[in-house]
């Protein structure tokens, strides 16, 4: 199940939350196992999958632009569509279980840092440093150039290193 | 008083990220290393990179919360046994 796990750290660490990476590495997995007979080199299936779980990341990014960016409760909305003033986060403690998981994990401050990078230099730091692909492999994934890979990396290196400069 | 560096810190920082990953030979490391052995802003840059990197990297050796990996697991197996019946 390496395969199973690298999709699904990958998805965590790209989209940020379990929910989000959960749908991901299921539609990955699915789409990997229904084209796994055309992927003739064994080497090649690596890209695949993380190809597949990028573009999943990506799916499930453009849907979200769509929904509310916090929940809001029906007493606060009134029941006409306007929501009424003083806005109430509700906390989902599962969530906030899970939260505190992979904030152990990771570190809270180097996942809060990933978070703040924009999306396609957090993708290249992901692949490049984390699950330790080549330049190339990245550039196959991203769809960049190797030169352009090397330029994100540089630069997503450099944003995190002045957020955690104190670390 | 510390020793002037050698090189410009330009051409240091334009080969820094080859120079972190590995990418150059000895002859062309040599440079980068007398240099910022006299030159602290850029072995306090190099230092960070490498310090960023190690972060990330031990991060990717990390196995995911137990807690976390058993719920996707499962939802494995849900969709696994979804596609049986």
């Amino acid at each position: 199940m390496r395969a199973q796990e690298a999709a699904y750290r990958v998805s965590l660490l790209v989209c940020g939350n379990p929910d989000d990476a959960e749908d991901v590495m299921q539609d990955a997995l699915m789409r990997t196992y229904q084209h796994v007979r055309q992927i003739e080199a064994p080497e090649a299936f690596r890209t695949w999958l993380y190809t597949t779980v990028r573009n999943a990341c990506l799916m499930k990014r453009r849907r979200r632009v769509g929904e509310p960016a916090r929940h809001v409760s029906i007493e606060q909305d009134g029941g006409d569509g306007h929501e009424r003033a003083g806005p109430v986060e509700i906390e989902d403690p599962a969530r906030a279980a899970d939260e505190q998981l992979l904030n152990a994990w990771l570190g809270s401050r180097l996942r809060a840092a990933l978070g703040e990078l924009p999306d396609t230099y957090r993708a290249v730091v992901v692949l490049r440093e984390i699950e330790g692909l080549s330049t190339k492999e990245v550039a196959a994934i991203t769809r960049l150039s190797e030169a352009n890979v090397k330029t994100r990396l540089h630069r997503a290196r450099a944003m995190l290193r002045e957020r955690l400069e104190d670390l | 008083m510390s020793p002037r560096p050698t090189g410009t810190c330009e051409a240091v920082q334009g080969q820094i990220q080859a120079y972190v990953d590995g990418e150059l030979d000895a002859v062309e490391c040599a440079p980068i290393e007398e240099h910022c052995r006299s030159c602290r802003p850029c072995a306090v840059l190099v230092q960070g990179l490498r310090q960023t990197i190690d972060l990330c990297r031990d991060a990717g050796h990390a196995p995911l919360p137990e807690a976390i990996r058993e719920r996707a697991r499962h939802r494995m197996r849900e969709l696994l046994d979804a596609g049986r019946r």
